[in-house]
């Protein structure tokens, strides 16, 4: 499921800085050989691509804090989605969340 | 960062707060999961940032052995669990009093902290507790045995090496070694009978929730009989498993308790989904699924939740890639 508003993303340069951020923080967390070369994408599924530990998404969330600081409220974010609604999410989305915030506090 | 060294053990540790902090006075929340195929990350999604978002300060954190907590060889008991639980409130500096969430074991282990420790308690939430005065460590020890004997079987082998998936395997081989490679099995028998004196006693408010369709249900309501300051909240069409089945109303339920409790209780009201939750057979009997490898064989990738139940009375688990849906 391509939604338009997230390929367009791809066009973005900010965009394309803050994905390879989370695609960096995510092969660290996932920390196995072969997500070393692996592709994240913002089609790229938590679950079903990455078959990310619910735990490993915590550590995540974490270091995306540490990283981003006040700017972005992930609390915010994840506080009223269940685990699958979290896993089941794309890396675009998360991306998408955090540009639009970081937007949102530079204005 | 999120790890804290606590009666000589690392903890894993996450803490949530509102965008700005936490107020002075806002309640701060410690949440307690379940044993083995369980950890911080249940609560951490299902309550966690939902009660930070609306105000409260939330320390969630591994138990020792478990998520990314080390896994000691020994000490495993109750009160072991509760002196890494002081320890860990010290090392972060909390001298106000909490509000402890457990689930499943970790219900149980609040309960027990509660009445140890009346002082450091604002109140106590029991999601799904194994509760019986008589032979507590006796039935804690036979549930993990039933659980080590389950995770052992050769079936689960198979599948986990051709069919469960990286999530689901993960925290499936994390609890295979904290069976086989650390005293928690003796360590239960070691749980001390809970005293009806205290019981009856204590004054901490506690909230309990059961699912109707929980195969401990019927524990329920001794725990109401004996404690004077207990609500009990019993959620019709929900199992042992309802911190993930029914997430969305325990986050109205706790806000409710921890903000607003003048206020009227919410009122438990069916997901439009209307699913039903039923406990399934090989739960209560405490084997492997049947259909393990079944759906697999027929189709690949279903069944792959059979992996909630395996350890479901010593815990809930929330392996990332598995659905909600048993049985």
């Amino acid at each position: 499921m391509t939604s338009p508003g997230i390929a367009d993303l791809q066009t973005d340069p900010a965009e394309e800085k803050i994905l390879e951020q989370v695609a960096t923080l995510l092969r660290e967390v996932i920390g196995e050989e072969y997500v070393l070369d692996l592709q994240i994408t913002l089609e790229t599924s938590f679950n079903e691509d990455l078959e990310l530990e619910s735990i490993e998404f915590v550590t995540l969330a974490d270091r995306l804090t540490a990283t981003y600081g006040t700017r972005v409220d992930f609390v915010g974010f994840l506080s009223e989605k269940d685990v699958d609604q979290v896993i089941n999410m794309k890396v675009g989305e998360v991306v998408d969340y955090i540009s639009t915030s970081l937007a949102a506090s530079d204005g | 960062m999120a790890e804290v060294t606590a009666n000589g053990v690392r903890l894993h540790v996450q803490r949530l707060a509102p965008p700005g902090g936490a107020g002075p006075d806002a309640p701060i929340v410690v949440t307690v999961h379940g044993m083995v195929m369980d950890n911080l990350s249940s609560f951490y999604f299902a309550i966690g940032n939902s009660l930070a978002s609306a105000g409260a300060q939330v320390i969630a954190y591994d138990l020792r052995g478990h998520g990314k907590s080390e896994r000691t060889a020994t000490g495993y008991r109750l009160t072991d669990a509760m002196d890494d639980l002081s320890a860990m409130l010290d090392a972060l500096g909390v001298d106000r009093p909490v509000h402890l969430i457990g689930n499943s074991y970790g219900a149980t282990m609040v309960l027990a902290y509660g009445l140890a420790n009346p002082a450091r308690v604002a109140s106590m939430t029991l999601v799904e507790p194994p509760f019986q005065i008589e032979g507590l460590g006796e039935e804690m020890a036979s549930s993990l045995a039933q659980v080590s004997f389950g995770l052992s079987d050769a079936e689960v082998e198979t599948w986990l090496e051709e069919g469960a998936g990286r999530a689901v395997t993960r925290i499936t081989r994390s609890a295979q070694k904290l069976l086989n490679d650390t005293t928690i099995a003796a360590d239960m028998l070691e749980t001390e009978p809970f005293s009806p004196e205290k019981l009856r006693e204590t004054t901490t408010p506690v909230l309990a929730i059961y699912g109707a369709n929980s195969d401990i249900i019927h524990q329920a309501e001794e725990l109401q009989s004996l404690v004077p300051s207990c609500t009990l909240v019993i959620l019709e069409h929900h199992t042992h498993m309802v911190l993930r089945e029914a997430a969305e109303y325990l986050r109205q339920l706790l806000r409710w308790w921890l903000f607003d409790r003048a206020a009227p209780q919410p009122v438990y009201s069916m997901p439009e989904s209307r699913q039903q939750y039923v406990t399934p057979e090989w739960v209560t009997q405490m084997v492997p699924p049947p259909d393990l490898n079944a759906g697999r064989r027929a189709a690949a990738g279903a069944g792959a939740e059979a992996g909630d139940g395996v350890g479901a009375h010593a815990g809930s688990t929330t392996p990332g890639s598995t659905s909600t849906t048993p049985g």
